[in-house]
């Protein structure tokens, strides 16, 4: 099983190498990063992070590859703007931000995000938590990548704050990867705080 | 071989409209070709069905496969009513991907995807889409594709030699393997049409999958799709095909249509259909589908609630007067899924109506106290 889902994530890496090739990857260094225009990330050990088409924009760090593990970074998305890629394919109603929506809304947005390519998800768990300084929430996803078949497990953070929306969510493969990074991840994620 | 070209080459004529619609409905009797043997692998078409072994390999351990036995057993049923003699060589597995798709390898491979069985009303509409599907196997649609990309893309190739001259060129080549592909959907829908009506289908259902299809393509955002750019379209346009199949089957006796029992085949999916249809994240689209279903079901409360769930969602000028209408009505009809209560209870919050909000995520949390954000929905309380 182990040897089939390696063989799987070889072949979607390969397939996606040319475009890769494209998209400019940088180190993150260790010590605090600003992502977006003020979220301020303290870093313990080295990442990865891509950017060009693979991301749509959406800063993006990965540890084992893009094509494994993604930590993803949505900051400043204020109300009326579109959640995720700025430019949906043609034909996709944009999924849009709006700084009333409660926590269910704001996973029901995430949620289409990931399932546009027919990728399965469930939601696992959805509790209130601490993030950027006050009440926020947290929950935890598994889908299934249709591309590859994949079972990935995911978790995520998010808050509305002053109408804006920030959210961070890590997702790998769901035997190996994920436990390997949960706990180092979620101690980065709840390190963020906002600059001004 | 050659025979089997031949009969293939006389359905072609028959089919192909060149005879108009009287001769086409004498098609009743279609003479289906017999059993294909399995080829020679060091053939073109050989190679193509090892490779759809090795996807059917694939599909059977899929977590996408749908694992329901009675519904691929109705799906198997259905599937062989059709085929006729072909019925032994055709495997169904049903997809669990919500988008309006069935489609069909040349090993007999068929797959018929969740957001196909979720559209269509009853059995004589399903059948006429795997009809459809067995027309183009028993055409073998598939091999000729590959044999005429192949060697249109080599004419394309040379063309490419000629500057913006040969470019204009591999345009036109382009085009005219759309043009192919266009022509194979339709001989393919006639086929289906025919396999109805040899199977005792009301083939007056047929069209109507089409007359569906465009109420949703007409909420697609920016418009219908197949509208933007028909030169490259690889399926005629649904209006084209609703009326086609009008044409074909208006001198047609009434047959089965099975509504009952299609209802009765999905009712363990039903839930996880619907979900998956809200996920997508496509409002109008999901609307337009909602809206012909409760038409045709309006005491459906997993209906209504999904509906009210995909306006509040929506949140656009009078969604949410709509849903609290859709969500009282799911409660007022009864067997309410508990999730109807905590949308109720989002809506009344968003609205500062804190008192009935919370009696209302009260209730959820006492239907589903296991669900996944019950420790959010607690912290409302």
């Amino acid at each position: 099983m182990k040897k089939n889902i390696r063989a799987r994530l070889a072949m979607l890496a390969f397939s996606l190498l040319l475009a890769a090739c494209a998209a400019p990857v940088t180190r993150v260094e260790v010590g605090e990063v600003t992502v977006g225009k003020r979220m301020a990330v303290k870093v313990d050990a080295a990442w990865n992070q891509f950017g060009g088409g693979l991301t749509a924009g959406i800063p993006t760090w990965t540890m084992e590859g893009i094509t494994i593990d993604a930590l993803r970074f949505y900051t400043d998305v204020k109300d009326g703007q579109t959640f995720g890629p700025a430019n949906p394919p043609k034909g996709r109603q944009p999924l849009i931000f709006k700084a009333a929506m409660q926590p269910a809304d704001i996973v029901a947005l995430f949620q289409s995000l990931q399932t546009q390519d027919g990728s399965s998800f469930t939601l696992d768990k959805l509790e209130p938590t601490e993030f950027l300084g006050g009440t926020g929430f947290r929950f935890e996803y598994s889908t299934i990548r249709k591309v590859d078949e994949v079972p990935l497990k995911g978790v995520a953070y998010g808050r509305v704050r002053d109408g804006e929306l920030f959210l961070v969510s890590y997702s790998a493969p769901r035997l190996v990867f994920f436990p390997r990074y949960q706990s180092r991840v979620e101690s980065l994620i709840r390190s963020v705080s906002l600059r001004g | 071989m050659k025979r089997r070209a031949l009969i293939g080459c006389a359905q072609c004529l028959a089919l192909s409209g060149l005879l108009g619609p009287a001769a086409s409905r004498a098609q009743g009797s279609w003479l289906a070709p017999p059993r294909f043997e399995r080829p020679d692998v060091a053939t073109d078409e050989g190679g193509l069905w090892a490779m759809m072994d090795r996807e059917e390999t694939r599909l059977r351990r899929s977590p996408f496969l749908v694992r329901d036995a009675a519904l691929q057993k109705y799906l198997q049923d259905m599937a062989c009513k059709l085929a006729g003699s072909h019925c032994p060589d055709v495997r169904v597995y049903p997809v669990r991907t919500p988008f309006f798709n069935a489609s069909m390898a040349p090993n007999g491979m068929m797959q018929v995807w969740t957001g196909l069985l979720l559209r269509v009303d009853n059995e004589a509409q399903l059948a006429a889409v795997i009809g459809h599907e067995i027309g183009h196997y028993m055409q073998r649609h598939t091999l000729e594709r590959l044999r005429d990309v192949k060697s249109r893309s080599a004419f394309g190739m040379f063309l490419g030699m000629f500057g913006l001259v040969g470019l204009v060129g591999q345009m036109a080549t382009l085009a005219g393997a759309f043009g192919f592909s266009r022509d194979q959907e339709r001989q393919a829908d006639q086929i289906g049409l025919a396999l109805m009506r040899q199977a005792g289908y009301d083939t007056h259902e047929a069209p109507k999958v089409w007359d569906n299809l465009r109420l949703e393509l007409a909420a697609v955002h920016g418009g219908d799709p197949s509208l933007r750019n028909p030169l490259f379209a690889s399926h005629p346009g649904s209006a084209e095909r609703g009326e086609k199949l009008r044409e074909l089957s208006a001198g047609d006796e009434a047959g089965y249509v099975g509504e009952a029992e299609h209802r009765r085949a999905l009712l363990g999916l039903q839930a996880q259909m619907l979900e998956d249809e809200l996920k997508r994240g496509q409002t109008g689209e999901t609307l337009a589908l909602l809206g012909r279903l409760i038409e045709r079901q309006p005491e459906r409360a997993d209906l209504l609630y999904s509906r009210g769930e995909a306006r509040r969602l929506r949140a656009a000028d009078g969604d949410l007067d709509q849903a609290l209408a859709d969500f009282q009505r799911a409660i007022a009809v009864g067997s309410e899924p508990p999730e109807v209560y905590r949308s109720l209870g989002y809506l009344l919050r968003s609205r500062d109506d804190a008192e009935h909000a919370r009696e209302a995520f009260g209730r959820y949390v006492e239907k589903a106290p296991a669900a996944p954000d019950v420790a959010l929905i607690k912290s409302f309380l």
